[in-house]
């Protein structure tokens, strides 16, 4: 074991801090709509033009070939600048879309789609969830029919976010009508401009409409869009899933430290209802340091699982645990905040940058279900990890 | 940068293991294990665990942080006693060599000093008591002490009250590192201890079946497995990190260590609990070794930093990240 990093990470890191410096956004970014999609549009653009598109791809395709712990160390000099948040408009592009493309893709679909990727001019949303097929992804009922060059779609996808900025989408559709679950099942690039699509904003608790109901009516594909082969789909939508398992939330795991960190400093200057400060209350600080111990736990295990996966390039099953632990670290500190904040907790208009330990709590349910829930989680640990009977 | 055993690590680890399941394997506590503490204590002395911290000049093995913990996690594993480890640490301190040789061959026994210095954990025939806290450590010969039995909820650790304990230490140590090696091997082997205590359960939950089905099978039983796998996943990472930091000399390694015991105090008790709970029935007999993790857990978790001056320290500390 060793906590040092070699003379080409600490270079690495130097560059990125020095580049970070002058080049992020002095404006912050829109909290919705269409002017954050653009934000985001430019702020890859930047990137992209100076060399620091695609961290986690491939040289041959554009991207800068990181190692694990070198995707760690921009990460964790992303939140040093302060630069805008990488859970944006373009993760889905960046982070599922372009790695499935690069493992499953035609060379013209690579060709095609890989550049508009890095450069911010394409985003991409996901098409996997439907009303009815969430974690049960495999009961999902959205139709293909086969023609001789082209898919006729029909069917309604939920939970799709950005659908309305994304100018393509992963859609995994049913091909094969007589099919059951992981069987039958097609992985689409659809264009979002095609005509039948037509996609409803849904209203979260968070009071935003960052999630979609898209409809699809004779939506027309053609079959070079096929990634991966015709009703073998299932073995491509695993290829994205386990990146987001693997290295997905990288940049949530490194920033909690600094946030318990903030939330320490607010607990100093809060006062509670009988006029002590919130950090004198032995509960609420008790709750704030056991939170810093998870939040530097998170950080070893993040540093461990990389370096580990760095070394077998597998990144094995241990991604669930790791989203358990962020998602529930966050959804506490989130909680205890609360607890101390009083009134201020309560106001709340949906800005997060205006009400941000509000918007945090909130969001925390969205992190714990979207990506696959944390009963899912502990199923894929109990399957995978633990290798206990399975029941399903 | 690398956070996992690796190399003469996992040999050592390995080896440690092999050693220990057979010396003193967690079944012995269905016995009398005090009876067996002497013979316990010359066979580790005779391998030479008890010198693998200490330097070569001193006639150490001259191992690291790293490798005292990846040993104290395999000792946890078999609910091993604390005086293995104050015995550790004892020959860690500064002495004339005949001393540190009697500690170092196991003739002459330490147990730990708690309370301050008012109640000692360990077995009856030892020499020495160790108090060691976060600014240094003494070793107090007990010649002359009154020492009168307590009954012990950890049949893993006999328990004494002792009044009349020397002011004058046969050995002495300054500065942290005594406490620090002390946290590291206690998390180590609470680390250890939540692992078996998931490893019985996961094997248990593989074979039994009610309903007709294996109880694996149950997301009643498969999620509070998931939620242990969780704990000691955590837990050993920060432990791993904290080992490093100290063997690295790192400026933050005491908050790392005060974090990785704050994991690990609440991931072996936890996973005690749950592992006992998950059994039904048979998880309260004391023929079964369930009992024996929940109650060793809960004596370790008081030693080198109980929860609430480890919170009250890692509330304003500050890692380097």
């Amino acid at each position: 074991m060793n906590l040092q990093y070699s003379d080409a990470d600490r270079e690495f890191r130097e560059s990125a801090r020095n580049w970070l410096v002058d080049a992020v956004p002095k404006q912050p970014r829109p909290a919705h709509g269409a002017e954050a999609a653009a934000f985001d549009r430019a702020w890859q653009r930047k990137m992209y033009e100076h060399g620091w598109a695609g961290v986690a791809w491939p040289k041959e395709y554009g991207g800068l070939g990181l190692t694990g712990l070198q995707q760690v160390i921009w990460y964790e000099e992303l939140a040093r600048a302060r630069a805008p948040h990488y859970i944006n408009t373009t993760y889905i592009a960046l982070m599922h879309a372009g790695p499935t493309l690069i493992a499953r893709g035609t060379d013209e679909q690579k060709a095609f789609h890989l550049p508009k990727i890095l450069s911010g001019q394409a985003l991409w949303c996901q098409g996997f969830s439907e009303p009815n097929a969430g974690s049960d992804l495999a009961a999902l009922k959205t139709r293909g029919d086969v023609g001789n060059d082209e898919i006729v779609v029909n069917g309604a996808k939920m939970w799709t976010t950005d659908a309305r900025y994304a100018d393509y989408q992963e859609l995994l559709i049913r091909t094969d009508p007589t099919s059951e679950r992981h069987r039958g099942l097609t992985w689409l690039i659809g264009d979002m401009k095609s005509p039948g699509i037509d996609i409803k904003p849904i209203r979260t608790m968070l009071m935003d409409e960052h999630v979609n109901t898209v409809f699809y009516d004779q939506v027309r594909i053609p079959l070079s869009n096929v990634v991966g082969e015709v009703n073998k789909g299932w073995s491509t939508a695993l290829s994205t899933l386990s990146f987001e398992r693997g290295l997905g939330f990288i940049g949530d795991q490194l920033e909690l430290y600094e946030r318990v960190g903030r939330a320490i400093d607010l607990a100093g200057k809060v006062r509670l209802e009988d006029g002590r400060f919130a950090i004198e209350d032995d509960g609420i600080a008790q709750k704030l340091a056991s939170l810093k111990a998870d939040s530097l736990a998170i950080r070893a295990m993040t540093l461990a699982h990389i370096t580990e996966s760095d070394r077998t390039g597998d990144p094995g099953p241990k991604g669930s645990l790791m989203k358990l632990l962020v998602t529930g670290t966050h959804k506490a500190l989130s909680e205890t905040v609360g607890e101390f904040l009083g009134w201020s907790f309560m106001e709340f208009n949906g800005d997060r940058a205006e009400h941000p330990w509000t918007y945090d709590y909130l969001w925390s349910w969205v992190f714990s279900i979207s990506g696959g829930t944390s009963e899912i989680q502990r199923e894929i640990t109990a399957d995978r990890l633990l290798e206990l009977p399975r029941a399903r | 940068m690398f956070l996992a055993p690796d190399g003469h690590e996992i040999e050592i680890a390995e080896a440690a293991a092999a050693f220990l399941a057979e010396a003193m394997p967690i079944t012995r506590l269905h016995r009398s294990a005090a009876d067996a503490s002497t013979a316990l204590r010359l066979t580790l002395g005779e391998m030479g665990w008890f010198a693998l911290a200490l330097s070569e000049e001193k006639s150490g093995s001259g191992l690291s942080p790293v490798e005292h913990a990846l040993f104290f996690r395999e000792v946890g594993r078999q609910c091993g006693p604390i005086e293995v480890l104050a015995q550790s640490l004892a020959v860690l301190l500064d002495m004339d060599d005949t001393c540190r040789a009697g500690l170092l061959a196991g003739t002459a026994g330490v147990a730990i000093a708690v309370s301050d210095g008012q109640r000692l954990l360990g077995p009856r025939d030892v020499t020495y008591a160790l108090d060691v806290t976060p600014s240094g450590a003494r070793l107090l010969s007990l010649d002359g002490s009154e020492l009168a039995e307590r009954p012990s909820l950890d049949p893993a650790t006999p328990m004494r009250l002792v009044s009349g304990l020397p002011t004058n230490a046969v050995a002495t140590a300054s500065g942290e590192y005594i406490w620090r090696m002390g946290q590291l091997g206690v998390a180590a082997m609470l680390i250890g201890l939540a692992e078996a205590a998931l490893e019985q359960i996961v094997a248990y939950a593989k074979v039994r079946e009610t309903f007709g089905r294996k109880i694996g099978s149950y997301q009643a039983v498969r999620h509070p497995c998931a939620d242990m796998a969780l704990r000691v996943e955590a837990a050993r990472s920060q432990l791993w990190y904290a080992a490093t930091a100290l063997k690295e000399g790192r400026g933050d390694a005491a908050v790392h260590l005060d974090a990785a015991k704050h994991l690990a105090n609440q991931a072996a008790v936890a996973n005690a609990d749950t592992n006992i709970q998950l059994h039904g029935g048979i998880g309260v007999t004391e023929e079964h070794t369930a009992h024996l993790y929940l109650k060793h857990a809960l004596v370790l978790a008081k030693l080198f930093g109980a929860k609430r001056p480890l919170l009250a320290s890692l509330l304003h500390a500050q890692a380097e990240v």
